[in-house]
């Protein structure tokens, strides 16, 4: 069984994924900000994160850089209701980054994509 | 025997003298006295002989030699010595032989002859010698009498002359006197006065009568007499040589020669002129002197009144003219007043005018406007119309003006004329460079065709002139134009080109100064109208500057604005859409309830959408530019909506040209601005009509465009839209986003673009996009 942690601090969108997820036969974490998710990596041991960028307290990108200094091939996926910041960030960090929307399924694809279950 | 003291010799001399001062003929008087001499010496002959019949060689001629009386007598025998046959019917027994002369003049021998031996006493001697005396002072009174009459007659021909001449104010009829006179005075059979002409000595006859060209000295001899101020008086006969018989005389007026009079071949017998001649000529040639130089002068003076005359009448012209330019500084109404001014008959009068401008920015000479009539026959209407017209030239300019407007061909044509500035073969831009005006007359040597030569061949128009090759090459005798630079303040601002094409009026130097001093009140005009139309320019730049910056303010503010809200909503929108689509999966397909779940579904999606476009407008593009081909972009546009074109009956129509530069643009911005262009045209037909798309090259102030025209058939866009097609959040009654064309038109400007709509309501819009084309690399 493969393990998701979505960190985001709306807790509507933290159910929303964590029931979508869980439906396509996830096991989902949930944390509320940054210091969170660091907090939970090193206990739960994702094979991937879903990472919101705006959030209260540590933010998604320097939550981000922080996972990046121990875990250095755990699949991120940033996701975000920014667009703009797509291109900055892909390209340095992160493996993908889905803007934000109702419909889950390009996130589906891509986490499908980056866990090769597709 | 008698004496003087007898009373018979008394009374024959008494006699004598009364006769000597009596009025009688010169031929009576001598008769008389012969006889009284006769009578009272009781001879038998008495004689006067006159010079002419005292022949050489005989007793005669010596007593003429020698001035002494011959007395022969009983006592004195004829002294020894040849006698001429003539002579002996003289010889008697006693005869005399008295010569009639006084110091260094003869004039005759009075004979007295005795057919009887007789003596002369001493008493009739003196009374003899007397009498001689006497008759020889008749004689002498005579010929100074005929001499006095001679000579007054002369002088009063030249007192008429000199009171003529003073009256007299022309020239040809003052010079024509002067010949006659002189004529008539040395008695010659023609006559020639010679005028210098120039200050080369270059004489010039002025008038004649006679055949003077007959003898090809004249006019050296002429010349010789005006350089060496000397009158001369030449004669020459012989067989070999031909005749000459030439008087001339300088003339000389303020110590100044100023020309010749000559006459030749005398009339009277005999044939040569004499030293009396020769000095009468030279003191009616001093006396004529000034005469003929004062009414040279009265003419010079009468063609400089003339000619001021005309120069206050081009003042006053010109004075007109200005006023009527005062009267506006609007740039179009200044320049074609200026051109009319020059072609009007009443202005400067030339066939046609044209302006052209420098363009500092591009360094070129810009045509402006032409003037004049497009052929022969239409200058022949524009001048007859004129004639009828009467005004000053401003009232006709203002006429012409409101009259007429210029869509001649020749306007049209120098409207089109660019010519580089540095091209100094180019008669326009040297006009400009040197700053000075040119005159081509026809050329008349090799070298003065290769100046006038334009061997790019700008295109003034083959009939206009800078196109000089061509013109003249095709009819070079006729064509004929000058230039004008147009100074501003200090600096040539452009060149006027005027010709007389139609009626081939030779262009003059003084018409060059008459254009030249209006183009420089026409000048000031003209900049004073450019420096306003440029103010009103800029003014209206800075307006639109003005609100463009507001609305972009205004636009980043709204932007922040609804990106931040765009942000807020979108997290929410997720929640709610995502949940409802669960909602909606958990539902059995046949309830009710999923009606209401997919209505939420698509209601946020609808959301998410007009979000995505409001942060896409909002958003700076960032991604990096590439060369692109247009074409390429388009077709790419196309194949994303080629599904909307196949399936209604949309008639596609692709114009593209083969050679297209590159553009550097963003490729997926490019997409989008095509993308909704072609996709508004499709919607605006409703799926019916014809979509031409066209991309060609094009030039724009000398520089490489590319121009993309999107042209449909459709609705078109209602005009009171119109000015709100490119305002973000307004939007049409049919219920379409508005965004689409506010974000075509910030890509096109981003990409230095420019976007035009030509909007024909019911019939179709035609969206004609411009975008700088990449300058090609060096190679």
């Amino acid at each position: 069984m493969m393990k998701i942690l979505v960190v985001d601090d709306e807790e509507s969108i933290r159910l929303l994924y964590k029931e979508e997820l869980e439906e396509e036969g996830f096991v989902v974490e949930v944390a509320k900000d940054g210091l969170e998710a660091l907090e939970q990596v090193p206990l739960f041991r994702p094979d991937l994160i879903t990472l919101d960028i705006k959030m209260p307290g540590l933010n998604g990108i320097e939550t981000l850089r922080r996972i990046r200094e121990t875990e250095r091939q755990l699949p991120i996926v940033m996701c975000s209701a920014y667009g703009e910041y797509k291109q900055d960030l892909t390209t340095w960090a992160s493996d993908a980054y889905v803007v934000k929307c109702a419909d889950l399924t390009e996130l589906k694809n891509t986490i499908r994509r980056l866990l090769r279950l597709l | 025997m008698i004496s003087v003291l007898h009373p018979d010799g008394y009374d024959l001399l008494k006699k004598t003298i009364e006769l000597s001062s009596a009025s009688l003929p010169i031929g009576t008087k001598l008769e008389r006295m012969l006889e009284f001499a006769k009578e009272g010496f009781q001879s038998d002959r008495s004689l006067y002989l006159q010079p002419e019949a005292v022949v050489k060689g005989g007793f005669l001629s010596r007593v003429a030699e020698r001035r002494e009386p011959l007395w022969v007598d009983e006592a004195f025998p004829l002294p020894e010595g040849e006698v001429l046959a003539e002579e002996r019917d003289l010889l008697c027994p006693a005869f005399a032989c008295l010569p009639l002369s006084e110091e260094a003049s003869f004039h005759g021998i009075f004979y007295l002859g005795f057919t009887r031996n007789r003596r002369f006493s001493p008493g009739e001697m003196d009374l003899l010698l007397l009498l001689a005396k006497e008759m020889g002072n008749v004689l002498r009174n005579d010929r100074l009498h005929r001499a006095a009459e001679k000579t007054a007659s002369e002088l009063n021909a030249l007192h008429q002359m000199g009171k003529t001449s003073s009256s007299i104010l022309e020239l040809e009829e003052l010079l024509e006197l002067i010949v006659n006179t002189g004529l008539k005075i040395v008695k010659a059979r023609g006559g020639v006065l010679r005028v210098e002409q120039g200050r080369h000595g270059e004489l010039a006859v002025r008038f004649s009568i006679g055949e003077y060209h007959r003898s090809p000295l004249d006019e050296r001899i002429a010349r010789r007499v005006l350089f060496s101020r000397t009158p001369v008086s030449l004669f020459r006969s012989g067989k070999e040589k031909p005749f000459i018989s030439v008087l001339c005389a300088p003339l000389i007026s303020k110590d100044r020669g100023i020309g010749t009079l000559t006459f030749y071949d005398k009339q009277s017998d005999p044939s040569r002129f004499d030293e009396r001649d020769l000095q009468l000529l030279a003191t009616m040639a001093n006396q004529m002197s000034c005469a003929i130089e004062n009414t040279m002068t009265r003419g010079q003076i009468a063609s400089m009144a003339e000619d001021h005359e005309r120069r206050v009448g081009q003042l006053s012209t010109l004075w007109e003219l200005n006023k009527a330019l005062l009267t506006t500084v609007h740039f179009e109404r200044i320049v074609h007043m200026t051109l009319t001014a020059i072609t009007i008959g009443d202005g400067l009068g030339f066939n046609r005018a044209m302006l052209f401008l420098v363009n500092e920015k591009d360094h070129l000479l810009q045509g402006t406007m032409a003037v004049g009539p497009d052929n022969a026959e239409e200058a022949g209407k524009i001048w007859s119309s004129l004639s009828q017209k009467k005004g000053n030239p401003s009232e006709l300019a203002a006429q012409i003006l409101s009259s007429t407007d210029n869509h001649s061909l020749l306007n049209r044509i120098v409207k089109e004329i660019q010519i580089p500035l540095g091209h100094d073969q180019c008669i326009l831009s040297r006009t400009v460079l040197a700053g000075k005006p040119f005159n081509i007359r026809v050329p008349h040597d090799a070298e003065e065709w290769l100046q006038t030569r334009c061997e790019r061949g700008c295109h003034i128009g083959s009939e206009v002139g800078c196109y000089v090759s061509e013109h003249l090459s095709r009819n070079p005798n006729v064509y004929a134009f000058a230039t004008v630079p147009l100074w501003g303040k200090g600096k040539v601002i452009g060149v006027i080109l005027v010709d007389n094409l139609y009626n081939q009026k030779p262009i003059t130097d003084e018409d060059i100064h008459y254009l030249t001093m209006f183009s420089g009140q026409a000048g000031l005009a003209i900049e004073n109208a450019l420096l306003y139309r440029n103010l009103n320019e800029v003014h209206q730049q800075l307006k639109e500057a003005q609100t463009f910056l507001v609305h972009q303010e205004k636009m980043a503010a709204l932007g922040e604005l609804s990106t931040s809200v765009a942000h807020e909503i979108r997290n929410p929108l997720v929640s709610i859409g995502g949940f409802a689509r669960r909602l909606d999966r958990s539902l059995p397909d046949d309830a009710a309830e999923k009606r209401y779940t997919r209505t939420i579904v698509k209601e946020v999606e609808r959301v998410e959408k007009i979000l995505s476009h409001v942060l896409e407008y909002t958003h700076e593009g960032r991604t990096p530019r590439k060369e692109l081909d247009l074409r390429e972009v388009m077709e790419e546009s196309l194949s994303m909506v080629s599904d909307g074109l196949s399936n209604g009956e949309i008639e596609l129509v692709k114009g593209f040209s083969e050679e297209i530069p590159r553009v550097k643009g963003d490729p997926y911005q490019l997409k989008q601005v095509f993308f909704n262009l072609v996709n508004n045209a499709c919607e605006s037909m409703g799926g019916k009509g014809k979509l031409s798309i066209r991309i060609h090259p094009i030039l724009k102030n000398g520089f490489p465009f590319i121009r993309v025209e999107v042209e449909d058939t459709g609705v078109g866009i209602d005009p009171e839209n119109l000015h709100h097609i490119f305002n973000p959040f307004y939007t049409t009654k049919d219920n379409r986003l508005g965004l689409g064309l506010p974000i075509i038109h910030k890509i096109v400007t981003s990409h230095q673009g420019q976007i035009e709509v030509n909007n024909h309501p019911g019939r179709g819009v035609t969206f004609s996009l411009t975008f700088p084309a990449q300058e090609e690399k060096q190679r």
